[in-house]
């Protein structure tokens, strides 16, 4: 299903015409790698030809950068703008993949985003979801968008 | 009399993202109004002289389409144009929009001349 493949094309696009910055996609994490030492999560659904979970998280330095750079302002703390410009993008790229699918014809639908900081904290799956995680470069560190699937 | 805009949009962010890359667009409102779904977007333009409508599809409370539905049903307001920006561009919503009274659709992400070339035409 190329899930990686899908989420590196979509993100890559949002950041060259969205958000202006360079972005390297590095390669999916293999095992199932819990703490990703994280700050902010936006996380949209999506229902259809399959039931999944899209996620972008952060730390808070690179949360910051990136939600700066797409409202062209510079930006001091996690606040309503940031989880609002994560969500955003969590659901942007949810879009893109939405389209990929569609060309192997499978439809998909799209929750609305929603967004949670903190110091610690735990999002849990079913314990039957398949797992990809994508860790992306940005000059101020690393993010990842995860995806937990499975096909109905 | 100078033009006026209706962004709608659930995110902030994005409200301002289609402000700025209007700008970059080089198309340039003497108004920017702006609603976070459609109910405020009805509200908006009983009490405005509106030119054109930017609507996402995908919110709370009303949705893009049925924005456009209940729009549709207001001499008031039924022939301000609305274009669409949106993740939810595939052919079906799309053309349920235009079956609605949409005159177009922009797909997130885009560019400032993909805005040029899509609102450019109806000013």
């Amino acid at each position: 299903m190329e899930f990686a493949k899908k989420i590196v094309e979509s993100t890559e696009e949002i950041f060259n015409t969205m958000i202006f910055m360079e972005v390297a996609a590095e390669s999916p994490l293999t095992q199932g790698k819990q703490d990703l030492g994280c700050h902010i999560s936006a996380m949209i659904g999506l229902t259809g030809g399959l039931s999944a979970m899209l996620g972008i998280h952060c730390p808070e330095d690179v949360g910051l950068a990136i939600s700066g750079a797409m409202l062209g302002m510079e930006i001091e703390e996690i606040d309503a703008d940031v989880k609002d410009a994560l969500g955003e993008i969590a659901n942007m790229v949810a879009g893109g993949v939405k389209e990929r699918f569609a060309t192997e014809n499978i439809n998909l639908e799209l929750a609305i985003p929603t967004a949670i900081s903190g110091k610690s904290y735990t999002i849990a799956s079913t314990t039957t979801s398949n797992r990809v995680i994508i860790p992306f470069s940005i000059e101020q560190g690393q993010f990842f968008i995860e995806i937990k699937y499975h096909l109905n | 009399m100078g033009k006026t805009v209706l962004i709608v949009d659930d995110s902030n962010t994005m409200r301002k993202i289609v402000s700025r890359s209007l700008r970059q667009a080089g198309i340039n409102f003497d108004q920017i109004l702006e609603a976070g779904d459609g109910l405020e977007a009805l509200d908006v333009l009983a009490a405005n002289k509106v030119d054109v409508v930017l609507s996402d599809i995908n919110m709370p409370n009303m949705t893009g389409l049925e924005f456009l539905k209940a729009k549709a049903e207001n001499d008031a307001i039924k022939d301000i144009p609305v274009i669409m920006i949106s993740t939810e561009t595939g052919a079906d919503i799309i053309d349920e929009a235009k079956s609605y009274g949409a005159k177009g659709a922009i797909k997130k992400p885009f560019t400032p001349d993909l805005i040029n070339e899509t609102l450019g035409p109806l000013l």
